[in-house]
């Protein structure tokens, strides 16, 4: 015998809640044994086992209703007025170009699939857009605002600028990431190369040492390895005349450095020390003995004396007053 | 004079009138309808409003969402959130003093759930749903931008067609998100599309900004995702017209998810005491052991014979010195 347990249900969390309610108490009475053997001397209830069973719950679907309303609801509007278009989703280019083949079930996508999902709101947003077009330049209404025309936006310019922060730093990140795995697989393989080319040098060397010791000993008169020797002289000569540049260069270099490095030189630089009143270098002798005779000057004559010499005051001051 | 010049496409009117002339000097009917035709251009007649307002309660996101759907939408208009003590049909009232005939009402329970009604304000059919998965224009992710106020296009799932409640929200939905043409807060270009689909029983709404000729699009706008419970006959009442069968309240969801989850552990638990029971219960001595004659094979008693002698150790060829010590051992 299937009792109607919907209402028991109810009546059961109408109870939890503290509700009390006439009808309740009513429905509660039919559980209790009076009620019971009432029903069962009624013949309602059949000896045995009385299992609960859910009664289906019937759920209204009132087409002829639904189609009254609608009937009812619907405006008149010209095309123009409400521009709305049903249809399906556009041709999935991508899946085209995959080669697989369209879903059999086309229709019904898959709400779990994010992807999925959005591709086919988008294609089915597209597919309107290429049919509407069309009908909206025959009624005379753009989709394209021309360049000078600046109205409200829907967002505002501030948020535009987020938007598009945000796009760049993505693209940085991303950019970097990239930059970051290429140095490493170069200088992975930058590190081999190194190795190999020492691995190599120490080989010829090696070589060039046997060689050497070779001839030495007398076990080989030709003197091949030479050959390589002057291959490689050729190149160590250029390196010891870069050293040298290089030496040259550092010495005006320590000097400049000397005078200019550190703030300039520290006081007290114009003052004799020991070594420089000892140091006789800046002597010249050639200067200090014409100094010293006025005879030789005399015995030279007129044109190369005044080289040396600078002439009295008088005389000075007579070129002056002259000039 | 005055009142005139503030009408609403005043300017329109005055070079109306030359118009007239023109067509007049043509002659017949067909002209006449003509010229109401071009008078109206320019006019706002299609006159749709929608009152879009919340109960108390709502959290940012619907707030937002609301906001969103103002600015999508120019013909709508906003009103103060309205107690939860009064009944639905002080809805009615309400879009009634604000001269509207569309409502977006968005009903918030226990701070999680959001319910939306749409209606036909006096008389119409309206809807109930359950609105999940919100995203609203603020979010980064939606780079689309679109004109406020411009009109959109409207794409629907052929499966609306296809069953009768469908159709019926279809028009609903028709009227109360296509903005009427010449509205005065709106643009005259159409530069985004709404598209409604339905997936998985539930209807899906999305808006995209048409950026190319060639319908390459971007998102631009709120989403969400509706999930229908029911449809009455009348404006936030009135008799049931169809009740959705596959709608499971989101208490019922919590519910069932929380029994799992319970109903779990009393299984863990009853299969550990089962477990506890099994080793604590007293283990009984066999008498007999039931396997004990398994491989009994009948076969004739051998004599017993006990050996007082050793036996004779047997010839290893590998150990071939031993045998030969024992051999010396035993002639010694």
């Amino acid at each position: 015998m299937i009792i109607d347990s919907k209402s028991m249900e109810s009546v059961e969390e109408e109870a939890l809640l503290g509700e009390e309610s006439e009808e309740s108490e009513e429905e509660h009475s039919e559980l209790s044994d009076d009620e019971l053997q009432e029903a069962f001397s009624k013949g309602l209830l059949k000896p045995g086992m009385n299992v609960l069973v859910d009664k289906p719950k019937k759920l209204v679907n009132n087409v002829e209703g639904m189609k009254q309303c609608l009937a009812g609801l619907r405006k008149d509007l010209p095309w123009v007025e409400r521009l709305d278009l049903t249809n399906p989703p556009a041709e999935d280019v991508i899946f085209k170009a995959e080669g697989k083949a369209p879903t059999a079930s086309k229709g019904d996508v898959n709400a779990d699939d994010d992807f999925q999902r959005e591709m086919f709101f988008y294609r089915q947003a597209q597919a309107t857009v290429l049919e509407a077009l069309p009908l909206l330049n025959k009624h005379g209404i753009s989709t394209k605002r021309p360049d000078d025309y600046f109205a409200e936006m829907a967002k505002s310019d501030q948020h535009m600028q987020k938007i598009r922060k945000k796009l760049i730093s993505k693209q940085l990140i991303l950019e970097k990431s990239e930059k970051a795995k290429k140095l490493r697989e170069q200088r992975k393989f930058g590190k081999k190369v190194q190795v190999e080319v020492i691995q190599k040098r120490q080989k010829e060397k090696k070589a060039m040492m046997t060689a050497v010791k070779k001839y030495q000993k007398g076990m080989t008169d030709k003197l091949d390895f030479l050959e390589g020797d002057k291959k490689t002289s050729k190149d160590s000569s250029q390196g010891p005349k870069k050293a040298v540049t290089k030496k040259g260069s550092n010495a005006k270099r320590k000097y400049k450095d000397q005078k200019f490095g550190f703030g300039g030189k520290k006081s007290g630089k114009k003052w004799n020390t020991k070594e420089s009143y000892n140091d006789v270098s800046g002597f010249r002798a050639k200067v200090a003995h014409a100094k010293s005779g006025k005879g030789g000057k005399k015995g030279k004559g007129g044109g190369g004396g005044k080289q040396n010499k600078r002439p009295g005051k008088s005389v000075r001051k007579k070129m002056k007053s002259r000039s | 004079m005055s009142a005139f010049k503030r009408k609403r496409g005043g300017q329109a009117h005055v070079g109306k009138k030359a118009k007239k002339v023109k067509f007049v000097a043509d002659g017949g009917e067909a002209a006449v309808e003509a010229e109401q035709e071009k008078r109206n251009e320019g006019k706002w007649t299609n006159k749709e409003r929608v009152l879009i307002f919340s109960s108390r309660g709502i959290n940012f996101r619907t707030r937002h969402l609301m906001q969103d759907l103002r600015t999508m939408m120019p013909h709508s208009k906003a009103d103060t959130k309205m107690d939860r003590k009064d009944k639905l049909f002080v809805v009615n009232e309400v879009c009634e003093i604000k001269n509207c005939n569309k409502c977006l009402f968005f009903e918030a329970k226990k701070k999680q759930d959001l319910y939306m009604w749409i209606s036909n304000s006096p008389h119409g059919p309206s809807a109930k749903f359950l609105v999940q998965n919100i995203h609203t224009l603020a979010e980064l992710k939606m780079t689309g931008n679109c004109l406020k106020g411009s009109r959109p296009l409207l794409s629907f799932d052929p499966k609306f067609d296809k069953e009768p409640h469908y159709a019926l929200l279809k028009e609903l939905f028709t009227q109360t998100f296509s903005t009427p043409r010449y509205h005065p807060k709106s643009q005259p270009f159409v530069d985004h599309v709404f598209t409604f689909t339905i997936a998985d029983n539930r209807i899906w709404f999305r808006n995209y900004q048409i950026i190319e000729e060639d319908a390459s699009l971007v998102e631009v706008g709120p989403r969400f995702v509706l999930n229908l419970i029911k449809v009455f006959q009348g404006s936030f009442g009135g008799p049931t017209l169809y009740e959705n069968p596959d709608f499971q309240s989101p208490n019922m969801h919590r519910r069932e998810i929380r029994l799992a989850a319970a109903a779990r552990v009393r299984e863990k638990q009853m299969v550990k005491e089962m477990q506890k029971m099994k080793r604590t219960e007293a283990k009984e001595d066999l008498a007999r052991d039931v396997t004990a004659d398994v491989f009994l094979t009948p076969a004739d008693e051998k004599p017993v014979h006990i050996q007082t002698e050793a036996p004779e150790p047997k010839m290893v060829k590998k150990n071939k010195h031993k045998a030969f010590k024992r051999q010396r051992m035993k002639m010694w």
